[in-house]
């Protein structure tokens, strides 16, 4: 009865100040904002100045060019021809994503700096609020997954309380299905239709539209459909980067293989299997909504890791680690539910 | 974000319940193998979308400017993945992204825009007669053929490249109005404008289409909407596209 009554204080404890204790603790989140605001300042200012230097759709100097994955497919499906570029890029790609999985989509893709934008304006009541909603949720979790493994060593299948379903994980998910969509509708039109509506693109028409309106007084509605047209796909469309983004398909088929920067759990020193105490910060940390501790009730699996290292850092008990090469797949540990020994100084700290 | 996941949390539990309940078996089994419904919902929605977004090929956009290279618009439309790097290029700066105004479909693709002031000389100034725009393309959507020369400003030759043909308003134009106006006679480096009554007291241009290759200096310089009495949307010269 220990061990509930310091779970019970552990999350009494996260709900007083969960959120503030888990956002100072993202130091890599800090440094990942700080990356992608300077590479997308600086290339839009290089767009504005123009040096040529491109954007994230198609960067490159002079005639080398690392083309979007998305856009590379695109051209070639709609003109019908192999474009030397677009094959080297697509290659490259491929090779990068398999060493750092979907890094792009934490690192430095624009919506993650809109995200961030969106946080900031965020009353501290609503924020509060989010973090205590996911806590919970992720807690109910954590405490079915290891009441229900004390109940299969006494004999009880888990899953018999059924309050948290597992997610089942096709090959695919509805991702796909939008890149599916995009390729088939380029094969039939005959252009790169998602170019048009794509995020990262229309985040950069948008400061070259605001930047032209000022400088040389072009007026267009493009000054507001352009926003807009990021606002519903960011704001109204729930969860643009796990449900919809076809980029993120496209990663997500080679990030699937991915064994390198992995973060794996040390079951010695984590929480729940070492001292059977509910903790999942981890889950809830992770912005690719993966839950790392119970992979099977996470919304997206590892193929899906974007590095981003928000696992690591809220760790209390420093358990995880992204080491350079996984030999098997992560996230398959075993957990194993020991002897309770929980001390009171061995609690995890919410600070 | 986090609210949003929980909400589609909460759908898939809702789900998962639901199918329990109803029969074992079924719970096992997730339309579209292994897509959930919700998200079979965001493809086939998603799908639609971009199907319809494809039939704005049909719309088609107003007749624009494009680089050298990019005349063959079907061909540039198919190419073309708005990445803005022949605007970054343009030494001249002629090069802008087209607007919605034009088109849905031609949103952000290049166009040259001569009521700027600039205008193109095919990168002959800058890098040797071969247009930065059409060696940045990463995509091909600006492409010229092995062979090719470009207009030459030295020796007056159109060149082979044609981006359009100018063509004169006489309702707008500064000259028809006994101004005395010839700033796109002097614009031209190609020998495309002359002047009926050259020498004259009121010499009027007129263009010699074979030898106007579209580079846009005359509609660059020219006057016409800024001397105030004349009200027209565009420019007296204006340069209009080839037909491809
Ligand atoms: S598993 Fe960890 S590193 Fe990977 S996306 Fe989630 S929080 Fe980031
Ligand atoms: S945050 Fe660390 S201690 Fe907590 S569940 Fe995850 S790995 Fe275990
Ligand atoms: S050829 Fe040169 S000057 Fe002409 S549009 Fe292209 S980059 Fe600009
Ligand atoms: S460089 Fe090519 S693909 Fe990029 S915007 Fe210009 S024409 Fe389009
Ligand atoms: S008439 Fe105008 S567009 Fe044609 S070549 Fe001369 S300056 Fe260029």
């Amino acid at each position: 009865m220990k061990e509930t009554k310091n779970a019970a204080a552990v999350e009494t404890a996260s709900k007083k100040d969960g959120a503030k204790a888990m956002d100072a603790k993202l130091k890599t989140r800090k440094l990942r904002t700080a990356v992608g605001a300077v590479v997308f300042v600086g290339m839009a200012a290089g767009l504005i100045a123009g040096v040529s230097m491109g954007t994230l759709s198609g960067f490159g100097w002079d005639t080398f060019s690392l083309l979007c994955p998305l856009g590379a497919l695109g051209t070639m499906i709609a003109t019908k021809t192999m474009i030397p570029r677009a094959v080297v890029s697509l290659l490259l790609i491929a090779a990068l994503v398999l060493v750092f999985g979907r890094a792009f989509c934490s690192w430095l893709c624009p919506t993650m700096l809109i995200d961030r934008v969106r946080d900031f304006f965020r009353s501290p009541k609503k924020r509060r609020e989010l973090a205590e909603k996911k806590n919970s949720q992720i807690k109910a979790v954590s405490q079915q997954e290891i009441e229900g493994l004390k109940a299969a060593k006494a004999g009880h299948a888990c899953g018999a309380c059924g309050k948290c379903q597992p997610v089942k994980h096709g090959k695919v998910d509805s991702r796909h299905a939008v890149l599916g969509g995009a390729l088939l509708s380029t094969a039939i039109f005959g252009f790169p239709v998602f170019c048009l509506v794509c995020p990262v693109g229309l985040s950069f028409a948008t400061v070259l539209v605001i930047w032209r309106a000022f400088a040389h007084g072009d007026a267009t509605i493009g000054l507001i459909l352009i926003p807009a047209m990021l606002v519903i796909e960011l704001v109204v469309l729930r969860k643009w980067c796990s449900n919809f983004c076809p980029l993120s398909a496209l990663m997500n088929l080679v990030g699937r293989f991915s064994r390198t920067f992995v973060p794996v759990i040390n079951d010695e020193k984590c929480l729940e299997t070492a001292r059977a105490t509910s903790c999942s910060k981890c889950a809830e940390a992770c912005e690719a909504d993966i839950n790392i501790r119970h992979p099977e009730f996470g919304l997206r699996t590892m193929a899906d890791c974007t590095r981003c290292r928000n696992c690591v850092d809220v760790c209390p008990t420093k358990a995880i680690t992204m080491p350079i090469f996984v030999g098997k797949k992560a996230g398959k540990t075993v957990v194993e539910i020991p002897e309770p020994v929980m001390d009171d100084d061995l609690r995890p700290s919410l600070d | 974000m986090i609210l949003e996941e929980e909400e589609s949390m909460a759908e898939e539990k809702k789900e998962g319940a639901a199918a329990t309940s109803a029969d074992v078996a079924e719970a096992k089994r997730t339309p579209g193998g292994g897509i959930t419904r919700r998200g079979l919902f965001i493809g086939v929605g998603s799908t639609a979308v971009l199907l319809g977004l494809g039939g704005l090929r049909y719309a088609g956009h107003n007749p624009i400017n494009r680089p050298p290279g990019g005349t063959d618009e079907a061909h540039l439309v198919s190419g073309c993945i708005r990445c803005e790097r022949c605007y970054e290029a343009c030494p001249r700066q002629a090069i802008v992204p087209a607007k919605i105004e034009d088109g849905l479909l031609g949103m952000r693709s290049p166009m040259l825009d001569f009521n700027t002031g600039n205008y193109c000389d095919f990168c002959y100034e800058e890098n040797g007669g071969v247009p930065l725009c059409v060696q940045v393309c990463p995509t091909e959507a600006l492409e010229l053929p092995a062979d090719y020369t470009v207009g030459n400003p030295e020796t007056g030759e159109t060149g082979d490249i044609i981006i359009g043909t100018a063509e004169i308003d006489p309702r707008t134009c500064l000259a028809y109005r006994l101004t005395g106006c010839r700033d796109c006679y002097d614009a031209c480096n190609y020998g495309a404008i002359e002047l009926k009554d050259e020498g004259g007291a009121n010499p009027i241009p007129y263009v010699v289409e074979d030898k106007c290759n579209g580079c846009g200096a005359c509609q660059a310089v020219c006057l016409s909407l800024s001397s105030g009495s004349i009200k027209s949307s565009e420019r007296a010269i204006v340069v209009r596209p080839i037909q491809g």
